[in-house]
């Protein structure tokens, strides 16, 4: 108990200062974080079912989440076909081949083609792009909560919808790509109607990615023993809440006691270990294009 | 001298200091895609924190070694927090 107290209470016997802020235990904790750091990543690699990211996303809860939006807002359901699954499922290949996150492709080659490609003559196409989301709702979530992508789901103009899930590495990271592919071979709602031609990928666009062998059916499931993301992120921010919580805790005592001492400003580290926390939330989100 | 008293004495100071630590965060939203880039703005910005640190104290004439330690620590500590997130989290 005495321990504990002297972690985070500045008293004479951690020389006024709280013995979480001292420079062998700061040590100690950068040198835990770095060595887990290549840790980790060797477990990674080496034995992707013990440690790795846990993966949940399928197709068919895709279309019925889409399905069940559509139809709060008052349009028919989108019937899931093969071919802008396959078109989907091709453009999830492609951009991890090439190494690109947009939608299109470095040497110029837009969503529509790889739906031509599929053997879908469209008159309405449409894509949406998610990476980094490792389960189905969240997907979704993320697309509802983003203006054009939501307009794409909510269009009247699509009467199809395909969709691909896979891993692969995108700029050195491993990540999870979810390709949405929507399409109309009619001329069906046409008050919405845009020339095919003319689509402007961003408003007509969702990008996503799909699993492995039968792209149509199965899940993309992948659940390793323990999720590294899980424990990086919240062992993260677990370690920043105790260092900011010393430190405050730390800079109140002393100010208390009128300690005079020849240290740094608590207030400068609490700013930048808040700058951490904020960067920590925003790098393990989801991306959607 | 009150948190707030020290804020108010140094109010340039502490805002410069929220700009850098702002604009990094800036950069870093800037392409979420990348996680590498991610990973440089991260340590830049902790550079930029530790120089400004001893610079403040530099102004004030109490500048130590061990308060040096400390900022190289604190910033040390930001960049394998992220690292641990950016490499062991999600595989970089």
């Amino acid at each position: 108990m005495h321990n504990f107290f002297s972690l985070f209470f500045p008293h004479e016997n951690n020389n006024y200062r709280a013995k979480l802020l001292h420079h062998n235990v700061l040590l100690i904790i950068i040198s835990f974080l770095f060595l887990g750091s290549f840790l980790f990543s060797n477990i990674k690699r080496n034995f992707p079912s013990v440690l790795g990211i846990s993966v949940d996303v399928s197709s068919q809860k895709l279309l019925l989440l889409t399905n069940k939006v559509r139809g709060e807002n008052g349009l028919p359901a989108l019937t899931l076909d093969n071919r802008l699954s396959q078109a989907a499922s091709n453009k999830a290949d492609n951009m991890f081949a090439q190494n690109y996150w947009a939608h299109n492709s470095p040497d110029g080659k837009t969503p529509w083609l790889f739906i031509k490609n599929s053997g879908y003559n469209y008159v309405y196409a449409g894509e949406n792009l998610a990476r980094g989301f490792n389960n189905t709702e969240d997907v979704l979530k993320a697309w509802m909560a983003s203006p054009s992508h939501r307009e794409n789901i909510l269009s009247q103009n699509y009467k199809d919808i395909g969709f691909t899930a896979k891993i692969g590495r995108l700029n050195g990271e491993e990540t999870v790509l979810i390709v949405e592919e929507f399409g109309n071979q009619t001329m069906y709602q046409v008050s919405r109607a845009r020339p095919e031609k003319e689509e402007k990928p961003t408003s007509t666009f969702a990008q996503g990615k799909v699993f492995s062998s039968n792209i149509f059916s199965n899940p993309l499931q992948k659940t390793p023993l323990i999720n590294s993301l899980f424990i990086s992120s919240n062992l993260d921010r677990a370690i920043l809440i105790i260092f900011i919580s010393a430190l405050i805790l730390d800079m109140i005592i002393a100010q208390k006691k009128n300690v005079v001492r020849a240290v740094g400003h608590n207030v400068d580290h609490i700013l930048f270990l808040l700058f951490i926390l904020f960067l920590i939330a925003v790098f393990g989100r989801g991306l959607t294009l | 001298m009150t948190i707030f008293k020290e804020v108010r004495k140094h109010v340039v100071y502490y805002a410069s200091l929220f700009a850098i630590l702002s604009f990094g965060f800036f950069l870093a939203s800037i392409d979420a895609s990348d996680k590498r880039l991610q990973m440089a703005i991260t340590v830049m910005t902790a550079f930029f924190y530790v120089s400004w640190g001893i610079l403040h104290h530099l102004v004030n004439h109490d500048l130590t070694l061990k308060i040096v330690v400390e900022y190289i620590l604190i910033g040390s500590l930001g960049i394998t927090i992220v690292l641990f997130l950016l490499k062991g989290g999600l595989g970089i």
